[in-house]
């Protein structure tokens, strides 16, 4: 009997220990099944660009995204950052400064892609449009100025009712000829690039905003600071140097916009 | 003909039958944050619906505390909201008690990022609202049984 009654006072005990021996097993076991698959390193720069970047990598025959891409750097780089971004999301508008920075510090020795990415969720209601409006300032030229002034300016209108008043104040500020931005906004050319690069975000499983990829490798939010950021790219020029040191010297070839 | 005990002998048993569905939910909101301490880990994509955007929400600042993912908390707080329950359900009727407290402040944080979410980053993840939802579950089932006590107690 008192057997027993020590057999029914250890259950409990038992059950406990079990979960939590399984829980460790089953958050070991989906780790490994889900953690980037993350390839064979040659040296100790390469580990470390490699631990900061996650591997998702983009395929091959992904869709290409709107083309030519906006972009800024040189196009003949050896490392190329591509972001995919809504304009109303707050995290990407927290990674501007840094990305910013990043593109003046390397200048023509990275290549840097932008992407629109606008999420079809009730939140970002206006993020589609802004993504248009963003790439019919493109079609003059201004498309990083209108990207830098929407994300710097996003608490102004994302929750605004005037909030394509306050973009044609930016339009205006940056020069746009208003007339041909607002029929670049209403036409189909600035909607089907922005179709295009969601339809190269979704082909390479981006669910989320911002999303970078360094070298084709997707590096997490929490390391979209300047110091992380200079620790892979400066990685990635290390490993990728003596293979294209006249990479280097080239010039570059685009640090302004090309969607013109 | 009428049996009088039988209230007070429902009430009893479904006191004893909440801790062990406690254990039960508490085991399920186990799952849900050891999976998104795996992702922010592993950063590896989680499937989101068209009408929530988990990468805001995971990714945000208050995501994690000391560089440790708000999940990993969540997961020891499930383990601990478990352990308790099962003790209860054994007989332990004391822990069920502590059990509340810590159902109390559980729903309180998970209060507290629900509000986050909706008004500072402005966006929602699935898996923290269902964490949400397990969270108040438990504390329900907790107010409920000291409601049945009470009813108990006073037949």
């Amino acid at each position: 009997m008192s057997n027993a009654n020590e057999k029914k006072s250890n259950t409990p005990i038992l059950i406990i220990v079990g979960v939590l021996v399984l829980a460790v097993l089953g958050g070991w076991w989906l780790y490994s099944t889900s953690k980037p698959v993350t390839p064979a390193n040659s040296n100790a720069a390469t580990n470390k660009a490699n631990s900061a970047a996650k591997t998702n990598t983009i395929p091959a025959n992904a869709p290409m995204g709107a083309q030519p891409p906006n972009q800024s750097g040189s196009q003949t780089a050896m490392v190329t950052l591509e972001e995919f971004a809504d304009f109303q999301c707050g995290s990407c508008a927290a990674a501007h400064p840094a990305l910013n920075e990043i593109k003046s510090i390397y200048g023509s020795r990275i290549r840097f892609i932008f992407r629109n990415y606008p999420l079809s969720i009730p939140a970002h209601d206006k993020s589609y449009d802004a993504a248009v409006a963003a790439e019919a300032a493109g079609m003059q030229g201004k498309f990083w100025d209108m990207q830098n002034l929407l994300f710097t300016n996003q608490q102004a209108w994302t929750t605004a009712p005037t909030f394509r008043q306050i973009w044609k104040g930016y339009a205006e500020k940056i020069g746009l000829d208003i007339p041909k931005w607002e029929n670049d906004i209403a036409g189909i050319a600035a909607k089907s690039r922005v179709d295009e690069d969601l339809k190269r975000g979704k082909a390479i499983g981006v669910n989320s905003t911002p999303t970078l990829f360094i070298n084709g490798a997707s590096i997490q939010y929490v390391e979209m600071t300047v110091p992380a950021l200079k620790q892979v790219i400066d990685a990635e020029l290390q490993k990728l140097a003596p293979q294209n040191q006249t990479a280097n010297t080239a010039p570059a070839a685009n640090t302004g916009n090309v969607n013109k | 003909m009428t049996n009088p005990e039988a209230p007070n002998e429902n009430a009893s048993r479904a006191i004893v039958k909440l801790p062990l569905a406690a254990a039960i939910i508490a085991l399920i909101g186990l799952a849900d944050a050891i999976y998104l301490t795996v992702h922010h880990y592993t950063a590896a994509p989680v499937p989101c619906g068209a009408d929530f955007d988990c990468g805001s929400v995971l990714s945000s600042p208050y995501a994690e505390i000391g560089g440790i993912p708000l999940a990993a908390f969540g997961a020891a707080a499930y383990f601990a909201a478990f352990s308790l329950a099962l003790l209860a359900a054994f007989g332990n009727r004391a822990l069920w008690t502590l059990f509340g407290v810590q159902t109390i402040l559980m729903a309180t944080v998970s209060a507290w990022l629900t509000y986050i979410q909706y008004a500072v980053i402005n966006a929602w993840c699935q898996y923290c609202l269902f964490s949400a939802f397990t969270t108040f579950t438990l504390y329900l089932l907790f107010l409920a049984s000291r409601f049945l006590k009470a009813d108990s107690s006073d037949n």
